[in-house]
């Protein structure tokens, strides 16, 4: 145990770098900074914003749009008796976002139930969504508009009869139906929860794969090339506890690394999300998923990390051969990418596919990816795939215990010294 | 007393090159047996098997009486090995390199502590121990390394090329470490190039060329079989 925990702690110490730590404090200090910047522009963006308004006809009807776009939360800057020329350079010089023309005889053609055209200038200083914002609103206030006229032009004409009856004369109940529970609510909005709880899972997975596989990679690889490896092979330790130590190091600093980085994608989240995340509350998600069953108890928790931590286990053992087939540090970049892709096929797999759906064969090549595990756990356990579940556990444990032995195997023999992978050349022996 | 190591019809090959076909030799308690030949004759092959390295294809290899192939942990226990082109942890401060490895052996803190001294006193680096292994020199690194292999005084000491990459005084100096070494009980298995340096060290030479021992002996008794004024004549005498 003394022996294992030297080697260790070497491992420890050689991953865990100065430039890893500044690195680290950069990412936290930069996504908060970036989170922060994004939460004052949504702020604002949602607050109260200036537009222009150019009333040519200055008729009740108007009057009563332009008091429906203040109660939307907009500051009109009055431009009356301006031309439009003027108006436009004044709403442009004074940070307008948007300058609405609302032409002479609006009120008019409203009452005589002749349609006519606003006009609405944006001004686009930027091309983020968020600055779009403006045209939007003003999109949904005249719609409402709109809607209201049309009723009480319905309302005029057929007294005694509901407009929206005669507008909708079909309603729809939406209804939700999860294994052996119901509930009432969209199907879009269940799915949309879904995959915003499960957005976390695979950028979780890749950063800990991709940093952890690349640290045992380049330890491995950095062994080689320093020249250290032939002593280390050398001295009273078992083989195992030599891949073991570094696996463990690599284990352990990727998935403090990862936390750290989910910690700083958090702080960068939580400026642009929040407000999106209280809009789901408010329309009831949460209270839906519940009804539906669709959420993780401590068991879901648990099965989920069993998943994740097996995963991650998988692609260290894979690392670690990878790592031996390197010849040095800058080979041992390279050998990260068919890692990489391992995990983006599933990922993306799971995005735009369901893998019920796809061709036998397809489905069979992505299941025998380990890593398409972990991104099936949330599903199967809200479906109740208990079985598939622990058919996806036993085999990414299987595939651990095969990679494992035979990285042990590899370090026990010739070959730890003597494999070596040369893209584009001959796979050679050395002596 | 029992040889330190006694290798019999040893043969390694990589697929369908032979590098080994077939040697025979061993190494006495208290004394220096080198292997001299030409690049690619089998003398590193040979000490990377020793050194369980390597897996022979053929052979048997007894260690102080032990099966070698059966008892790995026992041989690593009781060897150390310095490659030749070897190198050192170049984040490591040279003092934390020598306790990191005297930590595999020591079976307590007196004892690292017994054996990090004496690797400081063999590697002579003074102050530089302090600083970074990456900032030595090829001389330097190879000082540290071989103050590691001789700080546990291991009983069969393998050094592959021991003083490459030194410059003379510095290579005087390891000679006379390895000898002094010699002297209070470590046998020591080398190979080297240098012609000098094998005469001076060595108790007793095997030349050695495409994976076969040409011939064997003390360096005097071979100049005298094959009346030649130095081992580089006996090697060539020995290949006709």
């Amino acid at each position: 145990m003394k022996k294992f925990t030297n080697l260790l702690r070497k491992e420890i110490k050689e991953l865990v770098t100065k430039q890893l730590i500044v690195s680290l404090v950069l990412f936290i200090v930069l996504f908060n900074f970036i989170g922060q910047v994004s939460k004052k522009e949504v702020q604002k963006a949602i607050g109260v914003q200036p537009i222009s308004a150019l009333d040519e006809d200055g008729s009740a009807a108007s009057k009563a749009l332009l008091k429906g776009l203040e109660s939307a939360r907009f500051k009109v800057l009055d431009q009356s008796g301006k031309t439009k020329d003027d108006a436009l350079e004044t709403a442009r010089a004074g940070g307008s976002k948007l300058l609405l023309v609302i032409p002479k005889g609006f009120g008019g053609s409203l009452a005589a139930l002749q349609p006519i055209e606003i006009e609405t200038y944006s001004f686009m200083r930027s091309f983020s969504l968020i600055g779009a914002r403006g045209q939007v609103v003003v999109g949904g206030v005249i719609s409402a508009l709109n809607e209201a006229l049309s009723d009480s032009f319905l309302k005029e004409k057929l007294p005694g009869l509901d407009p929206q009856s005669l507008k909708k004369p079909i309603k729809s109940r939406d209804f939700v139906v999860v294994r052996d529970r119901l509930a009432e609510g969209s199907a879009s909005m269940v799915a949309g929860m879904i995959s915003q709880q499960s957005l976390l899972i695979p950028i979780v997975l890749m950063m800990i794969v991709m940093y952890s596989s690349q640290m045992v990679i380049s330890a491995v690889a950095m062994e080689k090339q320093n020249k250290t490896l032939e002593t280390l092979l050398t001295v009273p330790i078992k083989r195992t506890s030599i891949i073991t130590a570094k696996m463990l190091a690599a284990g352990l600093v990727g998935l403090i690394s990862a936390g750290v980085y989910m910690f700083a994608f958090k702080g960068f989240y939580g400026g642009i999300g929040e407000e999106v995340a209280q809009a789901g509350a408010q329309a009831g998600g949460p209270a839906l998923m519940q009804k539906l069953g669709l959420t993780f108890d401590t068991t879901g928790y648990i099965v989920l990390g069993l998943s994740l931590f097996l995963a991650i286990l998988v692609a260290l053992a894979l690392a670690m051969i990878l790592g031996v087939l390197a010849e040095d540090f800058r080979s041992a970049q390279n050998m990260i990418m068919p890692l990489v892709f391992m995990v983006m096929i599933p990922y993306f797999v799971s995005l735009f596919a369901d893998l019920d759906t796809v061709a036998l064969p397809v489905k069979i090549f992505i299941l025998a990816i380990p890593f398409t595990h972990p991104f099936l756990v949330s599903q199967n356990l809200y479906l109740g795939n208990y079985g598939m579940i622990a058919a996806g556990l036993g085999y990414m444990a299987l595939v651990f215990a095969v990679l494992v032995v035979f990285a042990a195997r590899v370090f026990s023999t010739d070959k730890i010294l003597t494999m070596k992978l040369r893209l584009g050349k001959k796979k050679t022996a050395a002596a | 007393m029992p040889n330190v190591l006694t290798v019999r019809g040893l043969k390694k090959s990589y697929g369908q090159k032979t590098a080994l076909a077939g040697i025979d030799f061993e190494v006495r308690p208290g004394e220096v047996f080198a292997l001299i030949g030409p690049n690619g004759a089998g003398k590193t092959t040979t000490l990377r098997i020793i050194a369980t390295l390597l897996a022979a294809t053929e052979g048997e290899i007894r260690f102080l009486d032990r099966d070698h192939r059966k008892e790995p942990d026992f041989v690593r226990e009781k060897i150390s090995y310095l490659p030749e082109e070897a190198g050192a942890y170049r984040d490591m401060k040279g003092l934390d390199y020598l306790h990191f490895m005297a930590n595999f052996y020591a079976r307590s803190p007196e004892e690292e502590k017994e054996f990090v001294d004496r690797a400081v006193a063999v590697a002579g680096l003074g102050d530089r121990l302090g600083t970074k292994v990456g900032t030595y020199s090829k001389g330097m690194t190879r000082k540290l390394l071989l103050a590691r292999a001789l700080m546990t005084r291991p009983t069969l000491a393998i050094l592959d090329e021991p003083t490459s990459g030194l410059d003379v005084i510095n290579a005087l100096e390891v000679r006379e470490i390895v000898r002094r070494y010699v002297r209070e009980g470590t046998s020591v298995l080398l190979s080297s190039h240098n012609m000098l340096e094998i005469e001076f060290l060595s108790d007793r030479v095997a030349l050695i060329d495409k994976g076969r021992i040409l011939d064997s002996g003390t360096p005097a008794g071979l100049k005298e079989k094959h009346r030649a004024p130095n081992l580089e004549e006996v090697f060539r005498s020995s290949l006709r």
